[in-house]
């Protein structure tokens, strides 16, 4: 492999992942709960994005990009419920759909241009 | 200016998840994804810890390793037990005089608030946890944890639920701290009516405390796997040692408690925010508190059994005797965490609730005091015609004993209801309480602090410190909460920023205990920290001389195998001598002079 070894490899106690996942749940859950829309968006993606780093780390994914639609998926069911339940919070609700899009997209975007065929992970 | 508002937070937003995105791409090297070029500048080769972590900063920010995050932990903890004790030394001050006015009546039901809520859940808990992950794994023969990077998530939501818990002190706009005291109780804290708590401090702190609820619930669900699937070939169930059953115990009861505080702290956030009426009405009050005890008294063993545990695991090894009657120690722990579910009620006999359900839950608190009673008479028997040492850790241990009967015994008290009726919300119940959390749970905390730190620092405390610091906060300890329990006898309300002339003595004498628990603490963290830079190095695995009576363990025994390691490998061997002749104070506290053996 060309790469140099990454932080993750080279040290088998070490993961950049969890500190993120950390910060991306009350970012969101403040943006959440004061309607806060790209804070709420911002946040989950923070969330989603570490959770599917940490997953393909851990080896539970062999891509990260599976991992992203997997974060997905339970954030737009979450959004959907805030927006078309009785909780009718519809702001909010799009905002977590938002995260669930763009994770999504991304997810998409790698899938099809990523030029890594084997991360190095 | 709507549109600018949140133009700004989406800018702003961005940049950080970029930055984010780029530290990450640039500490894990991604060839494609590496916009910092460079990328050598951590982890390098010349400055490794050792071959499985990063140095430095970054060492600290990624671990996953069991032993770091508990050292975090217990950094954590330790620091939020400073600012949960200044906030107290501020309101005790206040108290000094009848009609005193150092700080607003505001401002202290703000400190007694974050008081409670930051022993509870961000010094009690943490602290705890920070036992748990340095020693189970040891103790348990484990590799690690179950989930590290789980166990990684669950420290690193502390400390912004820390942030969001003390948002309302710093100066954020027109925010403010939450006044609601621990309990939280509605309606108040739904904010309506004329109070100032319907403020966004108020959710704020409600977020927070939600989110070290998930960092519990997380750190336990890790606990009861490791305990159940990654233990050693020769731990069994027969042999697993007395702490590891306690934290299992408290695994569980966190894993039956805390979902209910999370999702009742989300109904009153939707109470606060979104219109919903669960605590509104005749009822809603009640169903409040029924849910915030359901919980809140599980709460108290919680923090309860892993101190137990610590002084039912280190007690023993200063006694020279193992630990008397081990299974009923353990069944009576199983025990406690059965009954604890069966209690909640008795916090609210006051309340007006079913004569006929009071009763059943006056019966159960009753009950309770059988198998705290068995610990307490197991610990006693095993000091009982023991070698028994007064090392540091010994005494706190034995004050943790001591303090435990007053604590427990005023608690038998207020389980019953006539008692109850008469009592509640009174100072009796404060210093009931603090007697064990403070003088039990702290001093339990305490004693493990300095039995394991050689193990964790490779250093020992200085003695004389440590018998300063345990001697302080005994003193201080009875004065302040035995006070307190005779301001209770006198009637004199909690939560008040004021009292009338007659309680003076009785508050100025437990604003004098307060103060002498603050030197105490205050000679501890001079102890801790001066010791660890400076203190001579551990060169022995047994600093405690455990073998000579046959009570050496698992985690000593990792310790010298690190020892060994560490000369084989050529490396730690020059002694660090603290300068200025303080050497008589770095003797190890390893009762190994003749006053200590008690029996020569």
């Amino acid at each position: 492999m060309e790469a140099e070894p990454g932080l993750s490899d080279q040290y088998r106690r070490a993961s950049p992942w969890p500190v993120f996942v950390a910060l991306g749940i009350p970012i969101g859950e403040v943006g959440i709960v004061f309607g806060l829309f790209p804070i709420a968006v911002g946040g989950l993606l923070l969330f989603g994005g570490s959770a599917a780093g940490l997953a393909t780390e851990a080896g539970y994914a062999k891509t990260p990009w599976r991992a992203l639609v997997g974060a997905a998926i339970p954030l737009a069911a979450l959004g959907a419920g805030f927006v078309y339940t009785a909780i009718s919070l519809p702001t909010r609700g799009f905002a977590i759909l938002a995260a669930a899009v763009i994770l999504v997209a991304v997810a998409a975007a790698g899938t099809l241009f990523a030029q890594d065929q084997q991360p190095p992970y | 200016m709507q549109v600018n508002g949140q133009l700004a937070l989406t800018v702003l937003m961005g940049l950080f998840l970029v930055a984010v995105a780029a530290w990450v791409a640039r500490v894990e090297n991604w060839r494609s994804y590496t916009p910092v070029a460079g990328g050598g500048g951590y982890g390098q080769e010349d400055s490794y810890v050792s071959n499985e972590k990063p140095s430095g900063v970054i060492r600290w920010l990624t671990t996953v390793d069991h032993k770091d995050i508990g050292l975090l932990y217990g950094a954590y903890a330790l620091t939020a037990f400073v600012v949960g004790g200044l906030m107290v030394v501020v309101m005790r001050l206040e108290l000094i005089n009848p009609g005193q006015t150092l700080i607003s009546n505001t401002f202290y039901n703000s400190l007694l608030t974050s008081h409670g809520i930051t022993m509870l859940f961000l010094f009690g808990t943490p602290i705890i946890a920070a036992f748990a992950n340095y020693l189970v794994p040891l103790l348990i023969d484990a590799e690690d944890m179950a989930f590290p990077r789980i166990n990684a998530i669950a420290f690193w939501l502390l400390p912004p639920a820390a942030l969001l818990i003390w948002a309302g002190f710093f100066p954020i706009g027109d925010i403010i701290p939450a006044q609601t005291a621990w309990t939280m109780y509605t309606p108040l804290s739904v904010g309506e009516g004329l109070g100032n708590q319907g403020n966004a401090g108020v959710d704020l702190f409600l977020l927070g405390l939600h989110l070290s609820g998930v960092a519990t619930t997380m750190g336990a669900i890790n606990f009861i796997a490791t305990i159940f699937t990654e233990r050693g070939d020769k731990v069994s169930w027969a042999n697993l040692d007395i702490f590891s059953w306690t934290v299992l115990t408290q695994s569980g009861l966190i894993l039956f408690a805390f979902p209910l505080l999370g999702s009742a702290l989300v109904m009153l956030l939707f109470d606060r925010n979104f219109g919903t009426t669960f605590f509104a009405g005749e009822g809603g009050a009640m169903l409040w508190q029924h849910l915030f005890w359901f919980f809140g008294h599980p709460e108290v063993y919680v923090l309860v059994l892993p101190p137990m545990g610590i002084v039912s695991y280190v007690l023993p090894r200063f006694a020279g005797r193992r630990l008397f009657g081990f299974k009923f120690v353990v069944y009576s722990t199983l025990a406690i965490g059965v009954l604890s579910f069966g209690v909640w009620a008795h916090h609210m006999f006051a309340t007006g609730m079913d004569p006929r359900l009071r009763a059943s839950f006056m019966a159960v608190s009753l009950a309770i005091a059988i198998p705290s009673a068995v610990k307490t008479f197991n610990w006693i028997t095993t000091m009982w015609n023991g070698r028994v040492r007064l090392t540091t850790p010994m005494l706190f241990c034995i004050g943790f004993v001591s303090n435990f009967i007053i604590g427990g015994v005023t608690g038998v008290f207020l389980a019953s209801i006539p008692v109850d009726l008469v009592l509640h919300d009174t100072y009796y119940v404060v210093g009931h309480f603090h007697y064990v959390v403070m003088g039990a749970i702290a001093f339990a905390g305490f004693a493990g602090l300095y039995y394991w730190y050689p193990l964790y620092t490779g250093r020992m405390y200085q003695k004389t410190l440590g018998k300063m610091h345990f001697w302080l906060s005994m003193i201080g300890t009875n004065i302040t909460f035995f006070a307190m329990i005779l301001l209770g006898y006198g009637g004199m309300p909690r939560r008040y920023a004021n009292y009338l002339p007659q309680f003076a003595t009785l508050h100025r004498l437990a604003t004098l205990g307060a103060l002498i628990l603050l030197v105490g603490q205050i000679i501890f963290v001079w102890n801790f920290v001066q010791s660890w830079l400076e203190a001579p190095k551990i060169k022995d695995g047994d600093p405690w001389d455990l073998k000579d009576s046959g009570l050496y363990t698992a985690e000593w025994d990792w310790f010298d195998r690190k020892l060994q390691t560490a000369i084989a490998d050529g490396g730690e061997e020059a002694d660090v001598v603290p300068d200025g002749g303080e050497e008589a104070d770095v003797v190890p506290d390893g009762g190994q002079e003749p006053e200590s053996d008690a029996d020569e």
